[in-house]
Protein backbone atom coordinates (compact mmCIF):
# COMPACT_ATOMS: atom_id res chain seq x y z
CA UNK A 1 0.00 0.00 0.00
CA UNK A 2 1.48 3.17 -0.98
CA UNK A 3 1.23 6.04 1.18
CA UNK A 4 -1.05 7.84 -1.00
CA UNK A 5 -2.98 5.13 -1.15
CA UNK A 6 -2.95 5.09 2.98
CA UNK A 7 -4.34 8.50 3.22
CA UNK A 8 -7.17 8.21 0.67
CA UNK A 9 -8.24 5.15 2.70
CA UNK A 10 -7.95 5.94 5.66
CA UNK A 11 -8.26 10.14 5.57
CA UNK A 12 -11.63 10.31 6.25
CA UNK A 13 -11.66 8.42 9.29
CA UNK A 14 -9.14 10.44 10.47
CA UNK A 15 -10.82 13.33 9.80
CA UNK A 16 -14.39 12.41 11.50
CA UNK A 17 -12.33 10.93 14.50
CA UNK A 18 -10.53 14.75 14.91
CA UNK A 19 -14.11 16.43 14.31
CA UNK A 20 -15.29 13.51 16.72
CA UNK A 21 -12.32 15.08 19.29
CA UNK A 22 -12.64 18.51 18.87
CA UNK A 23 -16.71 17.81 19.93
CA UNK A 24 -15.65 16.10 23.07
CA UNK A 25 -12.69 18.30 24.17
CA UNK A 26 -15.40 21.15 23.96
CA UNK A 27 -17.46 19.17 26.79
CA UNK A 28 -20.40 18.46 24.51
CA UNK A 29 -21.71 14.73 24.98
CA UNK A 30 -19.65 12.09 22.39
CA UNK A 31 -20.24 8.99 21.56
CA UNK A 32 -17.92 6.82 23.79
CA UNK A 33 -17.87 3.63 22.25
CA UNK A 34 -17.38 5.20 18.52
CA UNK A 35 -14.81 7.05 19.90
CA UNK A 36 -13.38 4.42 21.63
CA UNK A 37 -13.23 2.24 18.46
CA UNK A 38 -12.09 4.77 16.27
CA UNK A 39 -9.11 5.55 18.66
CA UNK A 40 -8.06 2.13 18.28
CA UNK A 41 -8.22 1.40 14.62
CA UNK A 42 -6.00 5.05 14.61
CA UNK A 43 -3.29 3.66 17.14
CA UNK A 44 -3.22 0.89 14.61
CA UNK A 45 -2.68 3.13 11.58
CA UNK A 46 -0.05 5.02 13.06
CA UNK A 47 1.55 1.72 14.23
CA UNK A 48 1.05 0.25 10.34
CA UNK A 49 2.62 4.03 9.87
CA UNK A 50 5.58 4.06 11.61
CA UNK A 51 6.96 0.54 10.92
CA UNK A 52 6.74 1.02 6.60
CA UNK A 53 8.36 4.88 7.28
CA UNK A 54 5.54 6.68 5.88
CA UNK A 55 6.46 10.55 5.13
CA UNK A 56 6.76 12.34 8.30
CA UNK A 57 4.05 14.56 7.61
CA UNK A 58 1.73 11.26 7.66
CA UNK A 59 2.68 9.84 11.17
CA UNK A 60 3.37 13.52 12.97
CA UNK A 61 -0.08 13.88 11.81
CA UNK A 62 -1.48 10.42 13.30
CA UNK A 63 0.64 11.22 16.58
CA UNK A 64 -0.97 14.03 17.12
CA UNK A 65 -4.45 12.88 16.78
CA UNK A 66 -3.66 9.80 18.76
CA UNK A 67 -1.69 12.02 21.65
CA UNK A 68 -4.94 14.61 22.07
CA UNK A 69 -7.33 11.21 22.28
CA UNK A 70 -5.32 9.61 24.43
CA UNK A 71 -5.62 12.44 26.88
CA UNK A 72 -9.04 12.71 26.21
CA UNK A 73 -9.79 9.26 27.03
CA UNK A 74 -8.03 8.63 29.65
CA UNK A 75 -9.11 11.36 31.28
CA UNK A 76 -10.48 11.07 34.95
CA UNK A 77 -14.15 10.72 34.47
CA UNK A 78 -15.42 11.92 38.04
CA UNK A 79 -13.68 14.96 40.26
CA UNK A 80 -14.09 11.90 43.33
CA UNK A 81 -16.41 13.67 45.18
CA UNK A 82 -17.90 10.17 46.16
CA UNK A 83 -14.62 9.35 46.66
CA UNK A 84 -13.79 11.84 49.28
CA UNK A 85 -15.53 10.31 52.17
CA UNK A 86 -14.25 6.89 51.63
CA UNK A 87 -11.01 8.70 51.75
CA UNK A 88 -11.76 10.32 55.13
CA UNK A 89 -13.73 7.12 56.07
CA UNK A 90 -10.99 4.24 54.89
CA UNK A 91 -8.26 5.05 52.86
CA UNK A 92 -6.54 7.58 54.76
CA UNK A 93 -6.44 6.32 58.47
CA UNK A 94 -4.94 2.80 56.55
CA UNK A 95 -2.63 4.58 54.22
CA UNK A 96 -1.30 6.29 57.85
CA UNK A 97 -1.30 2.91 59.77
CA UNK A 98 0.75 1.45 56.94
CA UNK A 99 3.20 4.36 57.33
CA UNK A 100 3.16 3.33 61.05
CA UNK A 101 6.87 3.21 61.53
CA UNK A 102 7.27 6.41 60.20
CA UNK A 103 4.22 8.08 62.55
CA UNK A 104 6.26 6.92 65.47
CA UNK A 105 9.71 8.17 64.28
CA UNK A 106 7.77 11.58 63.77
CA UNK A 107 6.31 11.32 67.05
CA UNK A 108 9.16 10.84 68.81
CA UNK A 109 11.38 13.52 67.04
CA UNK A 110 8.38 15.72 68.08
CA UNK A 111 7.12 14.30 71.03
CA UNK A 112 10.96 13.85 73.14
CA UNK A 113 11.97 17.34 72.65
CA UNK A 114 8.51 19.01 73.37
CA UNK A 115 8.74 16.67 77.23
CA UNK A 116 12.04 17.65 77.81
CA UNK A 117 11.82 21.37 76.85
CA UNK A 118 8.64 21.67 78.86
CA UNK A 119 10.26 20.15 82.13
CA UNK A 120 13.63 22.07 81.69
CA UNK A 121 11.40 25.21 81.46
CA UNK A 122 8.84 24.19 84.00
CA UNK A 123 11.89 23.65 86.50
CA UNK A 124 13.47 26.98 86.21
CA UNK A 125 13.78 30.24 83.83
CA UNK A 126 17.44 29.06 82.18
CA UNK A 127 16.11 26.64 79.42
CA UNK A 128 13.17 28.66 78.20
CA UNK A 129 15.16 32.42 77.95
CA UNK A 130 17.98 29.75 76.19
CA UNK A 131 15.27 28.90 72.89
CA UNK A 132 13.73 32.02 72.72
CA UNK A 133 14.24 35.80 73.04
CA UNK A 134 13.16 37.84 76.54
CA UNK A 135 10.67 39.96 74.35
CA UNK A 136 9.11 36.79 72.16
CA UNK A 137 8.24 35.65 76.02
CA UNK A 138 6.44 38.21 77.39
CA UNK A 139 4.59 38.11 74.21
CA UNK A 140 3.85 35.13 74.52
CA UNK A 141 3.26 36.17 78.47
CA UNK A 142 0.90 39.08 77.45
CA UNK A 143 -0.92 36.68 75.12
CA UNK A 144 -2.06 34.41 77.79
CA UNK A 145 -2.24 37.24 80.31
CA UNK A 146 -5.21 38.05 82.74
CA UNK A 147 -5.53 41.18 81.20
CA UNK A 148 -9.01 42.55 79.16
CA UNK A 149 -7.56 42.22 75.19
CA UNK A 150 -5.92 38.86 75.16
CA UNK A 151 -6.49 35.44 73.92
CA UNK A 152 -9.45 33.63 75.66
CA UNK A 153 -11.53 36.65 76.53
CA UNK A 154 -14.29 37.45 74.36
CA UNK A 155 -14.17 38.97 71.17
CA UNK A 156 -16.36 39.69 67.80
CA UNK A 157 -17.56 37.06 65.93
CA UNK A 158 -15.75 38.82 63.04
CA UNK A 159 -12.42 37.98 65.03
CA UNK A 160 -13.22 34.77 64.94
CA UNK A 161 -13.12 34.91 61.32
CA UNK A 162 -10.21 36.88 60.92
CA UNK A 163 -8.07 34.14 63.33
CA UNK A 164 -9.31 31.30 61.00
CA UNK A 165 -8.30 32.51 58.04
CA UNK A 166 -4.61 33.13 59.89
CA UNK A 167 -4.65 29.90 61.06
CA UNK A 168 -5.01 28.66 57.82
CA UNK A 169 -2.57 30.28 56.34
CA UNK A 170 -0.13 29.88 58.87
CA UNK A 171 -0.63 26.63 59.95
CA UNK A 172 -1.50 24.58 57.26
CA UNK A 173 1.31 26.69 55.69
CA UNK A 174 3.83 25.33 58.19
CA UNK A 175 2.57 21.85 57.97
CA UNK A 176 3.37 21.75 54.23
CA UNK A 177 6.46 23.00 54.33
CA UNK A 178 7.14 20.36 56.85
CA UNK A 179 6.65 17.76 54.17
CA UNK A 180 8.11 19.73 51.11
CA UNK A 181 11.74 19.74 53.36
CA UNK A 182 11.72 16.20 53.57
CA UNK A 183 12.51 15.86 50.11
CA UNK A 184 16.27 16.52 51.34
CA UNK A 185 16.34 13.06 52.86
CA UNK A 186 14.29 13.69 55.29
CA UNK A 187 16.85 15.91 57.39
CA UNK A 188 14.32 19.38 56.81
CA UNK A 189 11.38 17.02 58.26
CA UNK A 190 12.91 15.91 61.25
CA UNK A 191 14.40 19.65 61.69
CA UNK A 192 11.33 21.15 61.65
CA UNK A 193 9.63 18.11 63.89
CA UNK A 194 12.38 18.85 66.75
CA UNK A 195 12.37 22.71 66.55
CA UNK A 196 8.96 22.57 66.72
CA UNK A 197 8.86 20.47 69.37
CA UNK A 198 11.43 22.60 71.33
CA UNK A 199 9.53 25.64 70.91
CA UNK A 200 5.87 24.47 71.72
CA UNK A 201 7.31 22.55 75.00
CA UNK A 202 9.74 25.58 75.80
CA UNK A 203 6.87 27.71 75.66
CA UNK A 204 4.17 25.79 77.60
CA UNK A 205 6.66 25.14 80.42
CA UNK A 206 7.28 28.77 80.69
CA UNK A 207 3.81 29.74 80.75
CA UNK A 208 2.85 26.94 83.74
CA UNK A 209 6.03 28.18 85.60
CA UNK A 210 4.66 32.19 85.62
CA UNK A 211 1.27 31.01 86.68
CA UNK A 212 -0.37 31.47 83.82
CA UNK A 213 -1.87 27.80 83.24
CA UNK A 214 -5.14 28.48 83.57
CA UNK A 215 -5.50 30.91 80.53
CA UNK A 216 -2.83 28.40 78.53
CA UNK A 217 -4.25 24.87 79.06
CA UNK A 218 -7.89 25.25 78.30
CA UNK A 219 -6.96 27.06 75.13
CA UNK A 220 -4.95 24.53 73.79
CA UNK A 221 -6.42 21.50 74.65
CA UNK A 222 -8.61 20.94 72.22
CA UNK A 223 -7.35 22.44 68.71
CA UNK A 224 -3.74 20.71 70.12
CA UNK A 225 -5.49 16.92 69.13
CA UNK A 226 -5.69 18.28 65.35
CA UNK A 227 -2.54 20.26 65.12
CA UNK A 228 -0.03 18.68 67.08
CA UNK A 229 -1.31 15.21 65.16
CA UNK A 230 -1.14 16.98 61.64
CA UNK A 231 2.19 18.40 62.17
CA UNK A 232 3.77 14.74 63.43
CA UNK A 233 1.82 13.99 60.77
CA UNK A 234 3.27 16.08 57.70
CA UNK A 235 6.45 15.30 59.67
CA UNK A 236 6.11 11.55 59.15
CA UNK A 237 5.10 12.59 55.29
CA UNK A 238 8.26 14.23 54.90
CA UNK A 239 10.81 11.36 56.87
CA UNK A 240 8.77 8.58 54.72
CA UNK A 241 9.87 10.63 51.33
CA UNK A 242 13.20 11.12 52.47
CA UNK A 243 13.93 7.81 53.01
CA UNK A 244 13.01 7.02 49.50
CA UNK A 245 15.65 9.24 48.86
CA UNK A 246 18.27 7.61 51.15
CA UNK A 247 17.69 4.19 50.84
CA UNK A 248 16.05 3.34 47.64
CA UNK A 249 16.51 -0.75 48.19
CA UNK A 250 15.76 -2.66 44.47
CA UNK A 251 14.76 0.16 42.83
CA UNK A 252 16.68 3.29 41.16
CA UNK A 253 16.78 6.23 43.42
CA UNK A 254 14.29 8.24 41.26
CA UNK A 255 11.73 5.66 40.97
CA UNK A 256 12.44 5.01 45.23
CA UNK A 257 11.64 8.70 45.39
CA UNK A 258 8.69 8.35 43.21
CA UNK A 259 7.48 5.45 45.36
CA UNK A 260 8.07 6.71 48.44
CA UNK A 261 6.08 10.20 47.38
CA UNK A 262 3.10 8.34 46.68
CA UNK A 263 3.18 6.61 50.01
CA UNK A 264 3.46 9.86 51.44
CA UNK A 265 1.05 11.71 50.15
CA UNK A 266 -2.13 10.27 51.43
CA UNK A 267 -0.24 11.03 54.57
CA UNK A 268 -0.10 14.72 53.80
CA UNK A 269 -4.10 14.79 53.02
CA UNK A 270 -4.62 13.17 56.73
CA UNK A 271 -2.20 15.79 57.67
CA UNK A 272 -4.49 18.59 56.03
CA UNK A 273 -7.68 18.06 56.74
CA UNK A 274 -6.28 18.05 61.22
CA UNK A 275 -4.75 21.23 60.53
CA UNK A 276 -7.94 22.60 59.02
CA UNK A 277 -10.10 21.02 61.41
CA UNK A 278 -7.90 22.28 64.20
CA UNK A 279 -7.74 26.07 62.72
CA UNK A 280 -11.99 25.72 62.85
CA UNK A 281 -11.62 24.57 66.48
CA UNK A 282 -8.25 27.20 67.41
CA UNK A 283 -10.51 30.10 65.85
CA UNK A 284 -14.18 29.33 66.84
CA UNK A 285 -13.92 27.48 69.74
CA UNK A 286 -10.53 27.60 72.07
CA UNK A 287 -10.86 31.23 72.57
CA UNK A 288 -14.59 30.96 73.49
CA UNK A 289 -13.99 32.13 77.03
CA UNK A 290 -17.76 31.85 78.40
CA UNK A 291 -16.82 28.13 78.21
CA UNK A 292 -15.61 26.68 81.82
CA UNK A 293 -11.93 25.34 81.26
CA UNK A 294 -13.70 22.06 82.65
CA UNK A 295 -16.19 21.62 79.83
CA UNK A 296 -12.84 22.57 77.36
CA UNK A 297 -10.72 19.61 78.89
CA UNK A 298 -13.83 17.30 78.63
CA UNK A 299 -14.24 18.35 74.87
CA UNK A 300 -10.41 17.63 74.50
CA UNK A 301 -10.63 14.92 75.97
CA UNK A 302 -13.41 13.54 73.55
CA UNK A 303 -11.09 15.26 70.33
CA UNK A 304 -7.85 13.43 71.45
CA UNK A 305 -9.92 10.30 71.73
CA UNK A 306 -11.87 10.61 68.34
CA UNK A 307 -8.75 11.66 66.27
CA UNK A 308 -6.96 8.58 67.90
CA UNK A 309 -9.91 6.21 67.07
CA UNK A 310 -9.86 7.89 63.70
CA UNK A 311 -6.40 6.99 62.88
CA UNK A 312 -5.86 4.10 64.80
CA UNK A 313 -9.47 2.02 63.92
CA UNK A 314 -11.34 3.48 60.79
CA UNK A 315 -10.98 1.27 57.93
CA UNK A 316 -10.12 -1.85 59.38
CA UNK A 317 -13.36 -3.08 58.60
CA UNK A 318 -13.26 -2.33 55.19
CA UNK A 319 -9.80 -2.78 54.30
CA UNK A 320 -11.15 -7.03 55.25
CA UNK A 321 -13.92 -6.92 52.74
CA UNK A 322 -11.86 -5.21 49.77
CA UNK A 323 -9.19 -8.52 50.53
CA UNK A 324 -12.13 -10.88 50.12
CA UNK A 325 -12.93 -9.00 46.92
CA UNK A 326 -10.33 -9.30 45.77
CA UNK B 1 10.01 8.97 13.93
CA UNK B 2 12.91 6.95 11.80
CA UNK B 3 13.75 4.84 14.65
CA UNK B 4 11.59 1.63 15.38
CA UNK B 5 10.31 1.86 18.96
CA UNK B 6 11.56 -1.89 19.28
CA UNK B 7 15.18 -1.18 18.74
CA UNK B 8 16.33 0.89 21.34
CA UNK B 9 19.17 3.42 20.11
CA UNK B 10 20.80 6.09 21.72
CA UNK B 11 18.67 9.19 21.59
CA UNK B 12 20.15 12.67 20.34
CA UNK B 13 16.62 14.33 20.98
CA UNK B 14 14.97 15.32 24.05
CA UNK B 15 11.64 13.35 23.29
CA UNK B 16 10.90 11.05 25.85
CA UNK B 17 8.70 7.89 24.55
CA UNK B 18 5.49 6.82 26.47
CA UNK B 19 4.09 3.25 25.55
CA UNK B 20 0.72 3.39 25.56
CA UNK B 21 -1.64 0.12 26.32
CA UNK B 22 -2.73 0.31 22.58
CA UNK B 23 0.83 -0.23 22.09
CA UNK B 24 1.98 2.69 20.17
CA UNK B 25 4.59 5.22 21.26
CA UNK B 26 3.95 8.51 22.37
CA UNK B 27 6.45 11.34 21.92
CA UNK B 28 6.48 13.49 24.59
CA UNK B 29 8.28 16.72 24.13
CA UNK B 30 9.53 18.00 27.40
CA UNK B 31 9.31 21.90 28.42
CA UNK B 32 12.97 23.22 28.82
CA UNK B 33 14.12 25.85 31.56
CA UNK B 34 13.20 29.05 29.52
CA UNK B 35 9.68 28.34 28.69
CA UNK B 36 9.13 26.69 31.99
CA UNK B 37 10.26 29.83 33.95
CA UNK B 38 8.02 32.39 31.30
CA UNK B 39 4.94 30.19 31.90
CA UNK B 40 6.07 30.55 36.09
CA UNK B 41 6.38 34.37 35.35
CA UNK B 42 3.00 34.32 33.74
CA UNK B 43 1.46 33.00 37.00
CA UNK B 44 3.14 34.87 39.76
CA UNK B 45 1.60 37.67 37.58
CA UNK B 46 -1.51 36.50 37.86
CA UNK B 47 -1.42 35.56 41.69
CA UNK B 48 -0.44 38.81 42.47
CA UNK B 49 -3.12 40.21 40.74
CA UNK B 50 -5.68 37.82 42.49
CA UNK B 51 -3.99 38.56 45.70
CA UNK B 52 -4.05 42.16 45.07
CA UNK B 53 -8.22 42.35 44.03
CA UNK B 54 -8.47 40.03 46.90
CA UNK B 55 -7.06 42.51 48.97
CA UNK B 56 -8.80 45.50 47.73
CA UNK B 57 -11.97 44.41 47.23
CA UNK B 58 -12.04 42.59 50.69
CA UNK B 59 -10.33 45.24 51.96
CA UNK B 60 -12.94 47.89 50.82
CA UNK B 61 -15.21 46.48 53.20
CA UNK B 62 -14.04 48.14 56.10
CA UNK B 63 -17.05 47.14 57.87
CA UNK B 64 -16.65 43.51 57.99
CA UNK B 65 -13.41 44.17 60.00
CA UNK B 66 -11.70 40.77 61.18
CA UNK B 67 -14.32 38.77 58.91
CA UNK B 68 -12.83 40.21 56.00
CA UNK B 69 -9.42 39.73 57.06
CA UNK B 70 -10.24 36.33 57.52
CA UNK B 71 -11.33 35.75 54.24
CA UNK B 72 -8.48 37.59 52.92
CA UNK B 73 -5.79 35.40 54.59
CA UNK B 74 -7.92 32.31 53.70
CA UNK B 75 -8.42 33.65 50.00
CA UNK B 76 -4.27 34.14 50.09
CA UNK B 77 -3.76 30.73 51.21
CA UNK B 78 -6.03 29.12 48.36
CA UNK B 79 -4.00 31.09 46.04
CA UNK B 80 -0.56 30.17 46.95
CA UNK B 81 -1.15 26.25 47.22
CA UNK B 82 -4.33 25.47 45.59
CA UNK B 83 -3.97 27.51 42.38
CA UNK B 84 -1.62 24.84 40.24
CA UNK B 85 -3.23 22.14 41.72
CA UNK B 86 -6.67 23.41 40.62
CA UNK B 87 -5.76 24.17 37.02
CA UNK B 88 -3.66 21.08 36.66
CA UNK B 89 -6.58 18.47 37.47
CA UNK B 90 -8.82 20.81 35.04
CA UNK B 91 -9.77 20.38 31.61
CA UNK B 92 -6.66 21.76 29.77
CA UNK B 93 -3.63 20.54 32.33
CA UNK B 94 -2.14 23.38 32.80
CA UNK B 95 -2.28 26.73 34.49
CA UNK B 96 -3.18 29.34 32.70
CA UNK B 97 0.78 30.68 32.34
CA UNK B 98 1.04 27.42 31.15
CA UNK B 99 -1.40 27.50 28.64
CA UNK B 100 -0.36 30.32 27.18
CA UNK B 101 3.08 29.28 26.71
CA UNK B 102 1.74 26.26 24.98
CA UNK B 103 2.55 23.74 28.04
CA UNK B 104 0.78 21.01 29.71
CA UNK B 105 1.78 18.66 33.09
CA UNK B 106 1.13 15.08 32.06
CA UNK B 107 2.18 11.60 33.77
CA UNK B 108 5.08 10.13 32.79
CA UNK B 109 3.25 7.66 31.26
CA UNK B 110 1.30 10.61 28.89
CA UNK B 111 -1.79 10.16 30.87
CA UNK B 112 -3.80 13.06 32.15
CA UNK B 113 -2.12 14.26 35.54
CA UNK B 114 -3.69 12.43 38.55
CA UNK B 115 -4.63 14.04 41.73
CA UNK B 116 -1.93 12.85 43.79
CA UNK B 117 0.58 13.78 41.69
CA UNK B 118 -0.07 16.86 41.49
CA UNK B 119 -0.49 17.46 44.68
CA UNK B 120 3.22 16.22 45.13
CA UNK B 121 4.24 18.08 43.03
CA UNK B 122 3.23 21.39 44.17
CA UNK B 123 4.28 20.86 47.87
CA UNK B 124 7.23 19.84 46.78
CA UNK B 125 7.89 23.64 44.95
CA UNK B 126 8.89 24.45 48.89
CA UNK B 127 11.93 21.82 47.99
CA UNK B 128 12.34 23.28 44.91
CA UNK B 129 12.47 26.93 45.88
CA UNK B 130 15.40 26.12 48.62
CA UNK B 131 17.80 27.85 49.07
CA UNK B 132 16.39 30.88 47.04
CA UNK B 133 14.53 31.43 44.34
CA UNK B 134 13.88 27.93 42.68
CA UNK B 135 18.12 27.00 42.57
CA UNK B 136 17.40 23.50 43.77
CA UNK B 137 14.80 23.04 41.11
CA UNK B 138 16.98 25.06 38.19
CA UNK B 139 19.56 22.67 39.18
CA UNK B 140 17.73 19.66 38.91
CA UNK B 141 15.80 20.69 35.70
CA UNK B 142 19.67 21.19 34.41
CA UNK B 143 20.89 17.73 35.41
CA UNK B 144 18.12 15.34 33.79
CA UNK B 145 17.00 14.94 30.27
CA UNK B 146 13.28 15.22 31.14
CA UNK B 147 13.66 18.44 32.54
CA UNK B 148 11.80 17.81 36.12
CA UNK B 149 12.30 19.46 39.07
CA UNK B 150 12.36 17.63 42.35
CA UNK B 151 9.14 17.78 42.85
CA UNK B 152 8.90 16.20 38.97
CA UNK B 153 10.80 12.87 40.16
CA UNK B 154 8.63 13.02 42.90
CA UNK B 155 5.69 12.60 41.65
CA UNK B 156 6.82 10.83 38.48
CA UNK B 157 4.94 13.99 36.22
CA UNK B 158 6.25 15.40 33.03
CA UNK B 159 5.98 19.19 32.08
CA UNK B 160 5.70 18.83 27.87
CA UNK B 161 4.61 21.03 24.95
CA UNK B 162 0.66 20.85 24.16
CA UNK B 163 1.08 21.29 20.18
CA UNK B 164 3.54 19.21 18.51
CA UNK B 165 6.06 20.55 16.03
CA UNK B 166 5.20 20.72 12.24
CA UNK B 167 8.50 20.80 9.92
CA UNK B 168 7.58 18.38 7.43
CA UNK B 169 4.88 19.09 5.03
CA UNK B 170 3.50 17.09 2.14
CA UNK B 171 5.87 16.86 -0.65
CA UNK B 172 5.52 19.25 -3.42
CA UNK B 173 3.47 18.40 -6.14
CA UNK B 174 5.76 17.43 -9.40
CA UNK B 175 5.40 15.00 -12.25
CA UNK B 176 6.10 11.47 -10.99
CA UNK B 177 9.40 9.99 -12.01
CA UNK B 178 10.20 6.37 -11.09
CA UNK B 179 13.57 6.20 -9.41
CA UNK B 180 16.36 4.37 -11.66
CA UNK B 181 16.43 1.23 -9.59
CA UNK B 182 14.61 -0.34 -6.48
CA UNK B 183 15.17 1.49 -3.55
CA UNK B 184 15.42 -0.16 -0.09
CA UNK B 185 12.68 1.26 2.92
CA UNK B 186 15.12 3.43 4.60
CA UNK B 187 16.20 5.36 0.99
CA UNK B 188 12.55 5.82 0.25
CA UNK B 189 12.09 7.23 3.94
CA UNK B 190 15.22 9.91 3.17
CA UNK B 191 13.54 10.89 -0.02
CA UNK B 192 10.35 11.71 1.24
CA UNK B 193 11.57 13.38 4.58
CA UNK B 194 13.58 14.97 2.01
CA UNK B 195 10.64 16.18 -0.03
CA UNK B 196 8.18 17.18 3.21
CA UNK B 197 11.16 19.78 4.08
CA UNK B 198 10.67 21.67 0.87
CA UNK B 199 9.48 24.37 2.31
CA UNK B 200 11.73 24.65 5.17
CA UNK B 201 14.76 24.50 2.93
CA UNK B 202 16.26 26.77 0.82
CA UNK B 203 16.64 25.93 -2.72
CA UNK B 204 20.03 26.04 -3.24
CA UNK B 205 20.30 23.35 0.04
CA UNK B 206 17.84 21.87 -1.21
CA UNK B 207 19.38 21.23 -4.35
CA UNK B 208 22.25 20.13 -3.11
CA UNK B 209 21.00 17.42 -0.69
CA UNK B 210 19.14 16.49 -4.14
CA UNK B 211 22.57 15.82 -5.36
CA UNK B 212 23.09 12.93 -2.80
CA UNK B 213 20.50 10.93 -4.29
CA UNK B 214 22.29 11.14 -7.53
CA UNK B 215 22.53 7.28 -8.17
CA UNK B 216 18.68 7.06 -7.39
CA UNK B 217 18.17 9.43 -10.48
CA UNK B 218 16.66 8.46 -13.24
CA UNK B 219 19.18 8.97 -16.40
CA UNK B 220 17.23 12.18 -18.14
CA UNK B 221 15.72 11.62 -21.35
CA UNK B 222 17.21 13.13 -24.78
CA UNK B 223 15.33 15.68 -26.27
CA UNK B 224 13.57 16.92 -22.73
CA UNK B 225 14.03 20.16 -21.50
CA UNK B 226 17.05 19.41 -19.04
CA UNK B 227 15.50 19.58 -15.28
CA UNK B 228 17.59 20.04 -11.71
CA UNK B 229 18.29 17.44 -9.41
CA UNK B 230 16.06 18.67 -7.01
CA UNK B 231 12.84 18.72 -9.78
CA UNK B 232 13.33 15.56 -10.30
CA UNK B 233 14.11 13.78 -7.18
CA UNK B 234 10.58 15.30 -6.33
CA UNK B 235 9.58 13.54 -9.04
CA UNK B 236 11.01 10.14 -7.36
CA UNK B 237 9.08 11.47 -4.43
CA UNK B 238 6.11 11.46 -5.96
CA UNK B 239 6.33 8.38 -7.04
CA UNK B 240 7.23 6.55 -3.73
CA UNK B 241 4.03 8.06 -2.58
CA UNK B 242 2.05 6.44 -5.11
CA UNK B 243 1.93 8.87 -7.93
CA UNK B 244 1.67 7.01 -11.11
CA UNK B 245 0.47 9.16 -13.56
Amino acid sequence: MTPMHFEATYGPLWEAFAAELALAKLGKSADGALLASQYRRVCEHLALAQSRAYPIHLVARLEALTQDAHQLIYRRQDYGLRQLSRLLRADLPRAVRAQGRFVLAALLLFAVPLVAAFLLAWSGPDFALRMLDASQLRDFEAMYGDGKNVLGRLREAGDDWQMFGVYIFHNVGIGFRCFGAGILAGVGSAFMLLYNGLVIGAVAGHLTRVGLGHNFWPFVATHSAFELTGIVLCGAAGLRMGLGWLAPGRLGRIEALAASARAAVPIVYAAFFLLLVAAAFEAFWSSAAWVAPNVKYGVAAVCWALVVAWLGLMGRHTGRETNHAR
Amino acid sequence: MSSHPATPAPRIDTLSPAETPEGIVLSLRPAGLVSRTMAFLLDLFIRLILDLVLVMSLGAFGGLGGLGFGLMLIGMFLIEWLYPIAFELGRSGATPGKQAVGLRVVMDTGLPVTPAASVTRNLLRVADFLPLAYAFGIVTMLLNRDCKRLGDLAAGTLVVYAQPVVLHDAPPDAPPLAPARPLSQGEQAAIRSWAGRAKRLTPERFEELAKLAAPALPAEVPGEKPRGASERLLGVAQWLMGKRT
